[in-house]
């Protein structure tokens, strides 16, 4: 089977006050930020590899960002992703269309029986792109997929939707999927594996390789401004003995209309 | 990866599994491995590892999540080495960490191994935390930036990071100022030792952590590191020779031990308080200190120090080795190591649980806590001791 891993890039986020807008307001300041693969795309990373141990072929990593995203595509072959192709377009705050189309046009130039996203980005979070790119490639797409088994022309996918509940469904192949956390355990990426990963090879294009003109990727939606939530009221910490604490927790709450 | 490719495959098979791994030396508790102790299976000591590891290895068993957990539960305490009565010995913990490694390059390690691991390789410590705010610890102590003082004050990730810890990494630079110590921090600058990281298997980010810490020290001019952890002691004495990191390392007893020999500290406001001293496995086990912290405590007027049954090199490991401070593999039970020692400590009648390793501080506040001991135990890091017999606020 031969499989199609879309992957982007994403900061760390795991602490919201290390995040700040620049001065363009459409950006975040990069500098001093640790940078890895979006979490729902390291699923569908190990979605893939699952497959491929299980029923043999290739699996291509494809992304579309600027030089320094190389990084993930190396972490995705030392993960064990036979090939890594990068289309050298800056994406940042980019309409979702734009990067569709470009994928679009890759994936139509490779083997593909599937093609694998994740669910949604970490940072801008929109959920699009994997619709976007099987509508513009006339495949069957399914989202939110949280678990999948795979025969020789068809898969068979759950996906999940509001409360829990699942929903499941056969599909032909090609397909292109959604992949949602929790649908398998992403494997540890060792350093040693990202070493031997740095003597391999990628595959780097432009979008005019591909045919993609500068008046093709032209913007539907243009980013306005960035802004941080704005900081909400300070905790009010209640110290003392909890005979006294607890009355003045039940009077703060009462106060404020919670009960 | 088949036995025939393992590093250990001539001698693995030597263990018969005699069960002496699970003893202190003093033979006083079948249960002085830290993951036997919580679990009470032979799978989880060293012997039972041994032969999972072979069995994995020759193919007998696959790998599984348990099988993982099993390994990583194993805090490198050293307890079964230092028992083990066979030649081999030296390295049977050796290869634990070994077949770890082999899980490490397969990608196959607990959810939250790979959650440690992945901080360290992007922020430089297992909590996540950004490197930008690493320093933080220290605003307002006036502890200043190395700049060519005589020693390099090395706090490590719990120190930098750890609320409570923080306090320690804090008192102990106050304690060094008062003696008139020349000594300066990294800050933001500072990295992962990377002993965990070694001790978890992953030896390529152990390597690039010690080659990156050498250039460092080295580019700074540093000659002299001082510690605030047993766990940053024993890699940048023991590992990092081997990356021409040759350093003056001392753990910080060992220069409050030396401080107070040359007379350069005021203890005389004492510390009126039964002690029991917990020995942590990085400072005794795997480095044979055991006197320093003993000649420190007993220096400070006003001090009674009692031994707890299990002492020195029969120690009881916190549980907080080999990472499992953050992985927690032994926790969430009253048999959780730290919880066993706290209550041994407890029986002592001591009223101060004192530590001097930032892993064990931060495990036994909480098993104090989980033992409902917050009334008659406090546990107390050696240097605030020292600071509070200095008059230090």
């Amino acid at each position: 089977m031969d499989i199609i891993a879309c992957i982007k890039r994403v900061c760390d986020t795991s602490e919201a006050d290390a995040i700040k807008i620049d001065s363009s307001q459409r950006d975040i300041e990069k500098s001093g930020l640790a940078f890895k693969i979006n979490d729902w795309d390291e699923y569908a990373l190990e979605a893939a590899l699952q497959l491929k141990e299980k029923l043999g072929g290739t699996i291509t990593a494809v992304t579309v960002g600027p030089q320094e995203w190389n990084d993930i595509l190396r972490r995705a072959l030392a993960m064990g992703a036979d090939t890594g192709i990068r289309i050298d377009h800056d994406v940042a705050s980019e309409d979702p269309y734009i990067v569709a189309l470009i994928l679009k046009t890759v994936i139509q130039r490779l083997p593909h029986d599937l093609v694998l996203f994740g669910a949604q980005s970490e940072d801008f979070g929109s959920g699009q792109l994997g619709a976007m790119v099987a509508e513009m490639l006339g495949i069957p797409h399914a989202t939110l997929v949280v678990s999948l088994e795979a025969e020789e022309n068809k898969i068979h996918i759950s996906r999940e939707l509001e409360a829990g509940t699942l929903e499941s469904y056969t599909i032909e192949l090609p397909a292109l999927l959604t992949i949602h956390t929790g649908i398998n355990q992403p494997r540890y990426i060792s350093l040693g594996g990202i070493k031997k990963a740095m003597e391999k090879e990628l595959q780097v294009m432009s979008p005019n390789d591909l045919g993609l003109s500068v008046d093709m990727l032209i913007p539907m939606v243009k980013l306005k401004r960035l802004e941080l939530p704005p900081k909400g009221k300070e905790a009010e910490l209640i110290t003392g003995q909890p005979e006294a604490t607890a009355g003045q927790l039940a009077k703060t709450l009462k106060e404020a209309g919670i009960f | 990866m088949t036995l025939a490719d393992y590093k250990y495959a001539d001698t693995i098979h030597r263990c018969f599994r005699c069960g002496y791994c699970k003893f202190p030396v003093n033979w006083m508790d079948v249960n002085n491995c830290p993951a036997y102790a919580r679990f009470r299976m032979e799978t989880y000591s060293c012997g039972g590892r041994l032969w999972l590891t072979r069995a994995w290895l020759s193919g007998e068993i696959d790998w599984s999540d348990h099988l993982a957990e099993i390994l990583y539960s194993c805090t490198a305490c050293k307890n079964c080495e230092v028992k083990c009565p066979l030649r081999f010995n030296v390295d049977i913990l050796n290869m634990i960490i070994a077949a770890k490694s082999e899980m490490v390059e397969a990608g196959r390690i607990p959810s939250s191994v790979k959650k440690f691991l992945e901080n360290i390789q992007r922020q430089g410590n297992p909590y996540g935390h950004p490197r930008v705010k690493r320093g933080e610890w220290m605003e307002g102590t006036g502890i200043e930036p190395y700049q060519g003082h005589d020693f390099l004050y090395y706090v490590g990730c719990v120190g930098s990071y750890d609320t409570r810890a923080q306090e320690v990494a804090r008192a102990l630079g106050k304690v060094m100022q008062k003696a008139g110590v020349s000594f300066g921090v990294l800050g933001n600058d500072e990295n992962c030792d990377g002993n965990e990281v070694n001790k978890l298997g992953e030896e390529t980010l152990f390597e690039m952590l010690a080659e990156e810490n050498v250039a460092q020290f080295k580019k700074l001019g540093i000659q002299k590191v001082v510690t605030l952890s047993p766990h940053s002691y024993n890699a940048m004495k023991n590992d990092y020779p081997m990356f021409n990191g040759d350093f003056n390392v001392m753990h910080y007893i060992q220069l409050l031990d030396g401080l107070l020999g040359d007379d350069r500290l005021d203890i005389s406001g004492g510390y009126n308080a039964t002690v029991t001293y917990h020995d942590p496995c990085f400072l005794g086990r795997w480095n044979n200190e055991y006197e320093a912290p003993r000649n420190v405590l007993k220096a400070i007027p006003g001090i009674q120090l009692i031994e707890m049954e299990r002492n020195r090199d029969s120690t009881l490991c916190c549980g907080g080795g080999g990472g499992n401070f953050y992985i927690d593999l032994l926790g969430g039970s009253e048999r959780s190591p730290a919880r066993i020692r706290v209550r041994e400590a407890h029986a002592t009648g001591a009223g101060i649980l004192a530590v001097a390793c930032p892993n064990c501080l931060t495990m036994f506040e909480d098993a104090v806590k989980a033992e409902g001991l917050e009334e008659e135990l406090a546990v107390r890091d050696v240097s605030e001791i020292v600071a509070e017999a200095c008059g230090i606020k």
